[in-house]
């Protein structure tokens, strides 16, 4: 299962023999991957074809269209015969019956090259689809409306290609003068028609509202377009890429070890739980085992995280449905849970505190007593909440029945995390499929019933006291033993040996020096995020550096779904529903 | 002010002329006078814009609650439009697309208006040298304090917001533009690396972290 891609020669099983019988002699081709994710190059003139068997066709089909991203296969050298590509797209589906994903690739040649799109299966093939026209340059054929959506209309070039710059220092100098402001401001105006904003009637008028890059209630540099007849919602366009700091370009120039800082800044609320998809990728990769002990550690400090950014969603929801005081409080409890984490990891935010084998050091003496003290504090104060927010009759009033939506509509838009849980679907990735010890621990999937603003907050709060539980059982268990493995790739690896023999001492050196080589191939890891499904799917070229680092986030899909659901409803609903997404843009955007 | 007490009747205690004059009378320009409490009033009552990039609006936004309390130096007045703010805060990574509107944004400002870029991204691109950033917000607006980290605590915003204050008090705008010369000048810039270079080189003693 581990290293380079290895083309199976013996009869496939599953899903891809699934697919041999259907479509047998049509140049399916099935890879061997790291992580074990059934791998299948389909040629472009078959993907619809294929796609369509997957998604309609199946007994237990795959609904989900997972991610949608792109490789510059140019400048890679291990690819030990795989299908002739100059730019590869990656499909992943998810069957949430099956449990199970599936990963489609088409290969692509040429300079500007075309690929069949898969808009009319899945909804939200849209946006992704837009996004590797704009980083790769591949056209789909049949989209229905190929710009731009991360970088601005006025920029050359498609910077994820392997020919295009990577440092704003490598090109020319910005100089940001009045007439660059109004020629960048110009390519910002909205143009009603290009967004599908028709006239509703022959006499009767609407208004063209711009929300955002700036706004109070946008969490960010998020803009949505509206069309609103009085107060009420037509259309809403969502356009998004004003905080796209180009992450993914970045993993191809760090080191693997160096990468783990950006991870944290991806969800910028999630802290050390970034890096966790990334890290299980590379040891995966690189076959190595995890000790107990820094899986454990890793699983307490995501959960704090988890809950100090459930405190800020929870306390900035109430605000935008205009209850000023409960963020307030809830900043002060997150003051505790930072006071823990800083103890721990020496930062807040983004303490970048996982490495790749374990964890950056062991728990500080005392550890138990500040977790101890954040137990007994926490619930009390989410008591008080219940009664202060929760309850809220102006709170209720304006959340509840709004922004609802179905579990199949989660589903056909990609939802994961709290926001597919309040459907009423217990879809966690924790437990269908347990990562880090999970397995070990218990704790509930909490679900709503209605999919609305009220419920997905309500689904929020309980996974706080379910973080809760997590942590008393990581205080109560705590395995004893290293914090990192005993591995050559671990980076650095632990120093206790590294001056008595010289085996340990090459490997410290080289891995601090130019950093671990991790061996060629592919895997995706997947974590359940503070607001859904994260994953990193890590190409690896044999290198000191990932070849390709593809970041899928939860946020960029939640809100591609904010059209559908806040059309007719009012401004003040749609603010709801915003808050009720938790999301920030460094997760949309990267 | 300075006091003690003597006894009336004591001849020698009775105050000599120019202490009389000296605790008495006031001396001073009028012009230095109201220069002062106009930036007084100005550096105690800091509009912050409700602006935020990033990560860093995060622990700004941490500043503005209970446990800091940004009210106790008069800028817990947020205001969501730039034409009633003082100051904006650059909280965050300043993006090549977003830059022409946080430069609109910044000439929607009124006068007298400044500018603190918080943390690594709008100090300098901070890690992000890639070509969506844009590598320092000094590169589209003037700055007046920089706060360095990545991001910064909510103390150090305090801190900024201090050192604004502080240099606002010395700043020489025109009362008018009919009074005095034109112009604004400005206290010159303060470096904390070297105000605090003897302190730090005199720390010997850090604590371990392995305790807590």
């Amino acid at each position: 299962m581990m290293s380079s891609a290895v083309l199976q020669e013996a009869q496939p099983t599953g899903i891809v023999g699934e697919l041999y019988a259907r479509f047998p002699g049509e140049g399916l081709v099935e890879q061997a991957t790291a992580d074990g994710m059934p791998t299948l190059w389909v040629p472009a003139a078959k993907l619809l074809a294929v796609m369509k068997t997957l998604k309609r066709e199946l007994r237990q089909p795959y609904r989900m269209l997972y991610d949608l991203t792109a490789v510059d296969e140019r400048q890679r050298q291990h690819r030990n015969g795989l299908p002739v590509a100059d730019f590869t797209v990656v499909y992943q589906l998810l069957s949430i019956e099956r449990n199970a994903d599936v990963r489609i690739k088409v290969a692509l040649s040429g300079d500007a090259p075309c690929c069949p799109s898969v808009t009319g299966l899945w909804l939200n093939a849209n946006w992704y689809e837009r996004e590797v026209w704009d980083l790769f340059g591949i056209r789909f054929e049949g989209h229905p409306h190929l710009v731009r959506i991360m970088m601005p209309r006025t920029w050359d070039g498609h910077p994820l290609r392997k020919d295009h710059f990577a440092r704003a220092t490598e090109a020319e100098r910005l100089v940001m003068d009045q007439a660059r402001v109004e020629r960048e401001q110009e390519a910002l105006k909205i143009d009603p028609a290009e967004w599908g904003m028709r006239e509703v009637a022959e006499d009767h008028d609407t208004m063209v509202l711009n929300l955002g890059p700036n706004h109070p209630s946008v969490h960010g540099v998020f803009r949505i377009m509206l069309q609103l007849d009085g107060e009420q919602i037509v259309q809403a366009v969502p356009d998004i890429g004003y905080h796209h700091r180009g992450a993914e370009k970045m993993g191809e120039r760090q080191s693997w070890h160096t990468y783990i800082p950006y991870t944290d800044r991806i969800d910028y609320l999630g802290g050390v739980m970034n890096n966790l998809p990334y890290l299980m990728a590379i040891e995966r990769m690189a076959g190595i085992t995890v000790p107990s002990r820094a899986q454990t550690i890793r699983v307490m400090l995501c959960e704090f995280f988890r809950i100090t950014s459930h405190l800020l969603f929870y306390g900035t929801y109430a605000q935008d449905v205009g209850s000023m005081s409960p963020v307030f409080f809830m900043f002060v409890d997150r003051q505790k849970a930072y006071d823990v984490i800083e103890a721990i990891t020496g930062f807040r935010m983004h303490p970048a505190w996982f490495r790749i084998g374990g964890v950056a050091a062991d728990l500080p003496n005392g550890w138990e007593r500040l977790v101890r003290e954040f137990l007994d504090w926490m619930p009390k104060r989410l008591k008080d909440y219940e009664k202060m927010a929760l309850k809220n009759t102006i709170l209720k009033r304006r959340s509840v029945g709004i922004g609802t939506y179905s579990t199949q509509d989660a589903i056909d838009w990609g939802v994961t995390g709290p926001g597919l849980r309040a459907t009423g679907l217990a879809f966690d990735w924790r437990k269908a499929r347990p990562y880090s010890g999970y397995e070990h621990f218990d704790f509930e999937v909490p679900t709503g019933n209605n999919g609305d603003v009220y419920d997905r907050c309500v689904v929020r709060v309980e996974e706080i006291r379910q973080s809760l539980r997590i942590i008393e059982q990581c205080l109560d268990h705590m395995p004893s033993g290293d914090y990192k493995a005993r591995h050559p790739l671990t980076t650095p690896p632990i120093k206790d040996r590294t001056m008595q023999d010289i085996e340990t001492l090459i490997h410290h050196f080289l891995n601090v020096s130019w950093g671990p080589v991790i061996p060629a191939g592919e895997c995706t890891m997947t974590v359940e995020a503070t607001k859904g499904l994260n994953s990193y799917y890590l190409t690896s070229d044999g290198g000191t550096a990932s070849y390709r680092t593809r970041i899928r986030t939860p946020s960029f899909p939640h809100l591609q779904m904010i059209p559908y659901i806040s059309r007719g409803l009012m401004v003040p609903d749609l603010i709801a529903i915003i808050a009720s997404i938790d999301f920030v843009m460094a997760d949309v955007d990267r | 002010m300075d006091y003690s007490l003597k006894r009336m009747d004591d001849p020698g205690a009775a105050p000599s002329l120019d202490e009389q004059v000296r605790k008495s009378v006031f001396l001073g320009k009028l012009e230095d006078l109201a220069h002062h409490a106009v930036n007084w009033g100005r550096k105690n009552s800091l509009w912050p814009f409700n602006f935020g990039l990033s990560c860093c609006y995060v622990e700004m936004a941490t500043a503005f609650t209970s446990t800091h309390d940004l009210a106790r130096f008069g800028s817990e007045v947020i205001r969501a439009t730039p034409r009633q703010s003082d100051v904006i805060v650059i909280s965050g990574t300043p993006f090549l697309k977003m830059a022409p509107v946080i430069k609109l944004l910044y000439e929607q400002m009124l006068e007298p208006k400044w500018v603190i870029s918080m943390g690594s991204c709008a100090n300098s691109g901070g890690m992000y040298d890639i070509y969506s950033v844009v590598q320092g917000v000094d590169k589209i607006l003037p700055v007046d304090v920089y706060i360095s980290g990545c991001p910064p605590r909510p103390e150090a915003f305090l801190q900024a917001l201090i050192l604004l204050q502080n240099s606002i008090q010395s700043e020489r705008r025109p009362l008018s533009w009919m009074v005095g010369p034109q112009g604004v000048t400005k206290m010159p810039a303060l470096s904390m690396r070297d105000a605090r270079h003897a302190e730090r080189m005199a720390a010997t003693d850090l604590r371990t972290p392995d305790d807590v």
